[in-house]
Formats: structure tokens, C-alpha cells, sequence
């Protein structure tokens, strides 16, 4: 709270001067009157009202706090400008106007939510051919629902259709206007405060109560404490607490913006790839990314060669794959190692603005020697099975290869651990470890696994919207915890022996009147001797 | 072994105390507390589930060498771990909020119901940890999702609540239409019941019956609704900050910080009623129209949570049905 207090010039810690309550009221008649001579009018009003009709008139202000400031301006300027001018001026604002209205922006999430269920609902990114089975003309969802629906809409690729990009759009559109038109002015307005002078005011707010025995100046001691701004002047007192609970909604929409943004920026100028490259051989980074956007413009580092030095796993006791590392090395165009790291899952490189994600491996050859002769390399395949489990197979023909009907050895993997070597009959020979070097006799020849080379799955990406969105991440989180805090103000007013406080907050409706009960319990009760003495004081 | 056992017989401690708990309730509720004894074993109940709770989590994560979030068994007892937190924090907090304990117990006893049952039974040994998911943000993720549905939860319940009194009190005007007479002794019955929730048992004058009556009727929706708009706040937090988490995660593992995943969506499609929610309260629209919004929230929840696992699709497929 101190923060804000101290930035602004205009309000001193404790006690407070005059000047700064003509503040609202400058305002509220700049507003209430719409004419041209403001300055005049206003300065004629300061010398006019000190007293409590006008801070009467402020507490109306203070109750309809006026975001329409703005639009109040607008039609002065207008006034005298004319012209063509002035048709954009009011479409300006005409625009602003709608896009602002609440009502709207909750049709638009509404509108954004459903969308997205039915993105999920409906199998993304397949062929034609399958939605015209899915939603076959004859049998339509709920009796209209069909396949020209969904390919006419865009909603078999939901997340990039132009009706959803456009709803998108549309709320970022609103989101921004609301933030202009509604909430920036409320920062200016939150910060204006004002003090009640009549018991009746006070009365008024949604928590009051009466301390027949007080003084002020112990209440206000009391709020201090429990951490409230508190200003004091004569007989009346305003605390508040929390303001930036009030002022974090509008950080909460500029960082959506800032997100919006970003993904824009990330969908408009980013370059993806991805690759995969056996062990010991090596790629350019230029060649596997492919531009994703208008805006994607390559860098020098795309220049940047990469050679995958080691591919290996690790592994659970169980024999289940725990991780996989890829050892890169990243050399320039004179062939200078630039950087060498070794990167895992959750655990990329990052050089120059790309980034490269471990995110598949995959076993591309097999060493063996037969009959001591090679070694060979033997290409493996992948092999569809069900489920997610990784299988790959090769073959090694064994007699004559040029027959039709050729026969060999299978040989079957699931990681780099083990191989499963099968007879031309189909049958289990036996299973080996690469490395071991302990032979095994199939059909005759003696095979050896010298080793399983693996392949590293690679992803590549440039992404210049990353920063903006995590800006806007970080922005978010702050925001929206800071949100939480609820904005409490609190009048209070000496009147005679007796205190009358009130008091309201924004959030915490049923916190606050506890909060106020227990500390209004701790105001001591002033006994008669010096009830006169503060009698005198507060009178002269 | 030894900690299977253990972990067996904490599960079943916990999943009967709780079942214990419910019948207490319901006698309370049946039975007009009479017994204020019953009341004080159910808070000690909640206590003893919430160290089971605790020590089985505990068990589980020093076995598997992981936090226990791998899989849809894990989480769930998590959840209703973070229910009984929940009340344990509004037990030390000594807050008379009656409401959200009794919409605790309940949820408790179903997540942990849920999770005890016959279904679920093939996920309950320990799996070991996929390589994306070996990664600090787990812990993060996970903790404050689970914590953001538990939050969320509660905080649409105290809305179905509303709505549950709201259109009751329709059906009584639907129902005044045909039979006066009957709906004057009906409103008495329900006249004694609200006493008895604000635990203000005053003696009423028959002449000021109605006013009084929706008096409290309308102080006891505005309290729900004030605990519920508070309650999805916090939750609203928890949300934010675990999908945020979710998303720099997914940029670090998989290269893309959104990647439109059917549990990604949902979640977005979660924090986005809820934002609608905490902008209808905004604007001072109808408090009937938030509770209505916080209630397909409620619906919503379920969805992302067990729906979408259920299906098995994408990125998040833990705990579903499908072999592997």
C-alpha cells in the first residue's frame, strides 16, 4: 500500500491539506456542467464551497464512479473541430463503445468455449472422406448437423479455423477496448478518496456502526495498526486498504493482451522442424525448419551444423526406458565447435534463438558380424504394434538371396538393451545384449551384436513470440493472486462524544465486517475527564 | 510389501471413516442435532481421514521414488487429500462456515469413493515415470491444478446450492397455486429448517412469519453466495497458475507452449466460465445468473478431470481404461 501512497504526490502520509479535496469535485463538475468554460466555472466553485454541501456532492460521485469521464470529454472536442473528423471521432467511439460492453465480452468467452468444446468433440485434421462417414447427410447430428457443416466451418481444424481465430480476435478486440475505455480511467478514479462529513453518509455504507464512547484519533491509530492508509482531518477520517486488489483487474487484462499478442507473434514468425538423425551423423539446422508465418525470416544461426555425437537411454530396473540423452555438438560454418551440450526430455538446447527439443528416438541400424566377417550394418524399421510401446525389427537373409521365397534371421528390438533374434522358422533363438559379444548360433552362422546404434527424434523451433507470452504469464500470475485482495475503505466521523464509522470493501464481504468488529472492539472507551479535554481539542 | 500392506490398510481406514462420516451427517440431518456429541466425532473423523490421507500419499511417494501424481488413482487421492485440507483449514481457522464443511465431507467421500472402487482397481500399483513427465514442474503443475478443481469445487457447490434453494422456492409458488393450505404448513417445516442451519433458534410470532422467513432465506443465499465468490476466486488463482505452469512445461519438453490437447482445452475452457463467472459478479448481474454460470463450471470440472482421461486421448492420457 505504501508504494501507492507514496507515488502519488498528492496524498501525504498522515495528515492531510485542503488542496487535494478539490481534486474529485474539480472533476465532478467538469462532468456534471459540459461546457466550454470549465476552468472558469470550477475555479468559481472552489472559492464557493468549502463546506458540506459540496462533499455531499462528492460521495455522489464517489457512488457512480465515472469511467464515462472519457466519453463525457469526447463531445466538447467534437463540438468544436466538426468536419470529417468528427464521423470517425464518433465511430471511434461508437466502436469503443460496443466493444466495451460487458454483455458482449461474456457472449464472446461464451462463444470461445464452445467453440473449443466442439473442438474436442469433433476428430481434428482428418481426411474429408472420414467426416463424410462420421456425419453422414442421411443420418445428420441432432437433425442438422453434417459433414458440409463441419467442412464449410473450418471445424475440422477448429484451432485454426477463421470462425474461431475470428471470435478470438473479437475478444481480444473487446478486451482491449474495455481495458481502454473502462478500466485505465478506474485507475485514475480509485485513487481519488474523499471524506464524509455526515453522520448520515456514513450510515449509508454496507457496514456502519456507532462508538458512543471515542475518540477518532484512536481509530484511527487502530486502523493503522491493522495496516490501513489512514487520513485524518478534523472530525472526519478515511482509511483504505487494498487498493491494489481494485487496480489488479486491469493488469490482469493487459497481460491477456500481452499473451494474445505473443501468440500472435509466435503464429506469424516462428520456424519449426523436426528430424531425426542416427548417431554420428549430422544435419544444418536451416535445412529441417520450415517457416510457419509471414513474419518467419531466417537468422544467421540457421547456418548453424549439428552433429549428434552419442545417442543412449537410461533405463528403470524394470527395463522400462526412464530417459533418453542425445550429446549435440553445434559447429559453424567454419566448421569451429560453437557449443555442445547434452539434452533430454525437459531438458533442451537453446543457441542463437533455436531450440532443440529431445523428443523421440528411434534405433536405426544394428552392427553384427557373422561368422566373424563385417561388421554389417543393418538397417531396422519400425514396426506397428498396438499401443504405445516402440518395436523394431531387421532381417538378415540367410542362403541364397537372389530366391523368391528368401529366409533369414529376425531380429527384434524394443530399446537399446536387448535384441530378440529369431530362427527362419519363426522360432526363439535367444536374446543378447549389444556390447556382450557372446555369439549365438542360428541356422549355421555364428552372429555377433556388436552394437545397436540409435536415433535421435529431434525438434527444432525458433520462436520470437516466447518472451512476450511469458512476459505475459508472469503478468497473469502477479495479477490475478494480487486480485484477490479486497478493496476496503473506511469512513469514520466525530461527532460529539461519538464515532460513527463505516466502511466497504469490493471482495471480501464476509472478512471485512469480522475484521472492522474485532478492531472496533480494541477502540478504547474514553471516560468523562478526558472526554471534555477531547472535546476541546477537536474544537479548537 | 510392507508398503502395499500399509498402503492397504491406510486406504481402507480412511475410505470407512469417511463413510462413517456420511452416515453421521445424514443423521444430523434426519435427526435434528440433538446429539452435539455427533457433530464433535465428525470434525475428529475428518482429522483421522486427513493423516490416513496424508500417510498414504506419503507411502506412496516414498515407494515409487516420485510424487504421487503419476496417474488418475494418485490424483484422485490427492483431490480428496486437498478436501480434507481444506477442512482442516477452516478447523483452525475457527471460521463458523458451516457451509463449506458440509459440502467438504461429502465431496470426500465421493472422490475417495471413487477412487477405492472396483474400477479403478488395475491403476493401483505404482507406474513408473514416463520421460516427459520427469520434470520439477510436475510437482507444480499437478499440485495446483488439483488444488485449483478442489478449490473450483467447492465454490460451484456452494452455487448448485443456490440453485438448489432458488428453485425450490419456485416449485413452492408453482405448488401455492394448487394447495394454500398445505403450503402453509410446508413453510412452517421449512421455516424450522432454516432456524436451525443459522442456528438462531428464536421463538417466532406466527404474525411476522413470512418476512422473517425470507429474511433468512435471503441472508443465508447471500452468505452461500459470498462464500462461493470467494471460494472460485481463490480457486480461479490456483488455475491460472496451473495452467501457466502446464504451459511454460509443455515449451520446455515438447517445443510448443500450446498445443490445443483436449486437457488443455478443457482446461481453458474451465478458466474460461470462471472468468464469465467473476465478470457476471462484476457487472451486479442477477446472483441466480452466476450461480447458474459457477454451476456448468461444476459440470465442467468433471469433464476436463475425469472425461477427457476417460477417453484417453492425448497428451494427459493417464489412468485411462484403454490396455496398454
Amino acid at each position: 500500500m505504501k508504494a501507492f501512497s507514496s507515488s502519488n504526490p498528492c496524498l501525504p502520509k498522515t495528515h492531510f491539506l485542503k488542496v487535494p479535496t478539490f481534486h474529485p469535485f474539480l472533476r465532478f463538475h467538469t462532468n456534471g456542467a459540459k461546457r466550454p468554460h470549465t476552468l472558469s466555472f470550477t475555479i468559481s466553485c472552489k472559492m464557493k464551497n468549502k463546506g458540506k454541501s459540496v462533499s455531499q456532492k462528492i460521495v455522489l460521485s464517489e457512488a457512480s464512479p465515472p469511467p464515462l469521464t472519457e466519453d463525457d470529454d469526447v463531445p466538447e472536442i467534437i463540438k468544436k473541430k466538426g468536419g470529417p473528423f468528427w464521423v470517425a471521432k464518433i465511430l471511434r467511439r461508437k466502436t469503443l463503445q460496443i466493444l466495451s460492453n460487458l454483455p458482449l465480452a461474456i457472449g464472446e468467452m461464451f462463444a470461445v468455449a464452445s467453440l473449443m468444446a466442439l473442438g474436442t468433440i469433433i476428430d481434428q485434421g482428418e481426411a474429408p472422406d472420414f467426416y463424410f462417414q462420421k456425419y453422414p447427410e442421411d443420418h445428420p447430428v441432432f437433425g442438422f448437423f453434417t459433414w458440409r457443416w463441419v467442412l464449410t466451418l473450418g471445424f475440422d481444424h477448429m484451432f485454426s479455423s477463421p470462425i474461431f481465430l475470428g471470435v478470438l480476435a473479437l475478444l481480444g478486440a473487446s478486451l482491449m477496448a474495455c481495458t481502454y475505455t473502462t478500466q485505465l480511467p478506474l485507475i485514475k478514479v480509485s485513487r481519488r478518496w474523499s471524506f464524509l462529513h455526515s453522520a448520515e453518509a456514513i450510515r449509508k455504507q454496507e457496514f456502519s456502526e456507532s462508538l458512543p464512547r471515542a475518540s477518532i484519533q484512536d481509530v484511527g491509530t487502530i486502523l493503522m495498526g491493522a495496516g490501513y492508509e489512514v487520513f485524518l482531518k478534523g472530525p472526519s477520517l478515511y482509511a483504505f486498504k487494498g487498493l491494489a486488489g481494485r487496480l489488479a483487474p486491469v493488469g490482469v487484462h493487459i497481460a491477456m493482451i500481452l499473451i494474445m499478442a505473443g501468440a500472435t507473434l509466435s503464429a506469424a514468425g516462428s520456424f519449426r522442424g523436426s528430424v531425426t538423425v542416427p548417431q554420428g551423423l549430422n544435419f544444418v539446422v536451416g535445412d529441417v525448419l520450415a517457416p510457419s508465418g509471414f513474419l518467419s525470416s531466417p537468422t544467421e544461426a540457421f547456418n548453424t551444423e549439428i552433429h549428434v555425437n552419442k545417442f543412449y537411454m537410461d533405463y528403470y530396473e524394470s527395463g522400462e526406458v526412464s530417459q533418453f540423452h542425445t550429446d549435440l555438438s553445434l559447429r559453424n560454418m567454419d566448421g569451429e565447435e560453437v557449443m555442445r551440450k547434452t539434452i533430454s526430455v525437459n531438458d533442451p538446447l537453446r543457441y542463437g534463438g533455436i531450440t532443440i527439443y529431445q523428443t523421440d528416438w528411434s534405433i536405426s541400424a544394428l552392427q553384427i558380424l557373422k561368422d566373424n566377417e563385417g561388421p554389417y550394418n543393418l538397417a531396422m524399421a519400425p514396426l506397428q504394434i498396438n499401443g504405445d510401446k516402440k518395436l523394431f525389427g531387421t532381417f538378415l537373409p540367410v542362403g541364397d538371396i537372389n530366391s523368391p521365397d528368401v529366409k533369414g534371421i529376425s531380429m527384434l528390438a524394443r530399446d537399446l538393451q536387448s535384441i530378440v533374434l529369431y530362427d527362419k522358422e519363426g522360432k526363439l533363438a535367444g536374446v543378447r545384449r549389444p556390447n556382450s559379444k557372446l555369439p549365438i548360433n542360428i541356422d549355421g552362422s555364428e552372429i555377433v551384436i556388436v552394437d545397436a546404434i540409435g536415433s535421435s527424434g529431434l525438434d527444432l523451433k525458433t520462436d520470437p513470440g516466447v518472451p512476450v507470452v511469458y512476459a505475459g504469464f508472469g503478468a497473469l500470475m502477479i495479477t490475478t493472486c494480487i486480485s484477490y485482495l479486497s478493496h476496503s475503505q473506511i469512513w469514520a466521523l466525530q461527532d460529539g462524544t461519538a464515532v460513527f464509522i463505516g466502511g466497504k470493501t469490493n471482495r471480501a464481504k464476509i472478512e471485512f465486517p469480522e475484521e472492522m468488529n474485532r478492531l472496533l472492539d480494541k477502540v478504547p472507551e474514553i471516560v468523562e475527564s478526558t472526554l471534555s479535554k477531547q472535546a476541546d481539542s477537536i474544537s479548537g | 510389501m510392507v508398503f502395499s500392506t500399509l498402503e492397504h490398510i491406510l486406504t481402507h481406514i480412511s475410505f470407512s471413516v469417511v463413510s462413517i462420516l456420511i452416515s453421521i451427517h445424514l443423521i444430523i440431518f434426519l435427526l435434528v442435532n440433538q446429539i452435539i456429541g455427533l457433530y464433535d466425532s465428525s470434525k475428529k473423523g475428518m482429522i483421522i481421514t486427513f493423516f490416513c490421507l496424508t500417510g498414504l500419499l506419503v507411502t506412496r511417494w516414498l515407494f515409487s521414488g516420485h510424487l504421487p501424481f503419476s496417474d488418475l488413482y494418485e490424483s484422485l487421492i490427492f483431490l480428496s487429500w486437498t478436501f480434507s485440507i481444506f477442512y482442516m483449514i477452516l478447523y483452525f481457522k475457527k471460521h463458523k462456515n458451516y457451509y463449506l464443511k458440509t459440502i467438504i465431507t461429502p465431496s470426500v467421500i465421493f472422490t475417495q469413493g471413487f477412487a477405492t472402487s472396483g474400477l479403478l482397481t488395475e491403476m493401483h500399483e505404482s507406474l513408473i515415470l514416463v520421460p516427459a513427465l520427469q520434470s520439477h514442474w510436475l510437482m507444480m503443475h499437478v499440485s495446483m491444478m488439483i488444488l485449483g478443481y478442489t478449490t473450483l469445487l467447492c465454490g460451484s457447490l456452494l452455487s448448485v446450492a443456490i440453485l438448489v434453494i432458488t428453485f425450490q422456492e419456485l416449485i413452492q409458488i408453482l405448488r401455492k397455486r394448487k394447495n394454500f393450505y398445505f403450503l402453509n404448513e410446508s413453510f412452517y417445516f421449512a421455516e424450522i429448517k432454516y432456524m436451525n442451519m443459522n442456528e438462531k433458534n428464536n421463538i417466532l410470532q406466527k404474525s411476522s412469519f413470512l418476512s422473517y422467513r425470507n429474511y433468512y432465506r435471503s441472508q443465508f443465499i447471500q452468505q452461500l453466495d459470498r462464500w462461493g465468490y470467494r471460494t472460485i476466486s481463490l480457486g480461479f488463482i490456483f488455475l491460472t497458475i496451473g495452467i501457466i505452469s502446464g504451459a511454460v512445461w509443455a515449451n520446455e519438453a515438447w517445443g510448443s507452449y500450446w498445443n490445443w490437447d483436449p486437457k488443455e482445452t478443457w482446461a481453458f475452457i474451465t478458466w474460461t466460465i470462471f472468468a464469465i463467472y467473476l465478470h457476471t459478479r462484476k457487472n451486479k448481474l442477477e446472483d441466480i445468473n452466476s450461480s447458474i454460470i459457477a454451476s456448468m463450471g461444476f459440470l465442467i470440472i468433471w469433464v476436463c478431470y475425469l472425461g477427457i482421461n476417460l477417453l484417453g486421448i492425448g497428451l494427459h492420457s493417464y489412468g485411462s481404461f484403454r490396455p496398454n
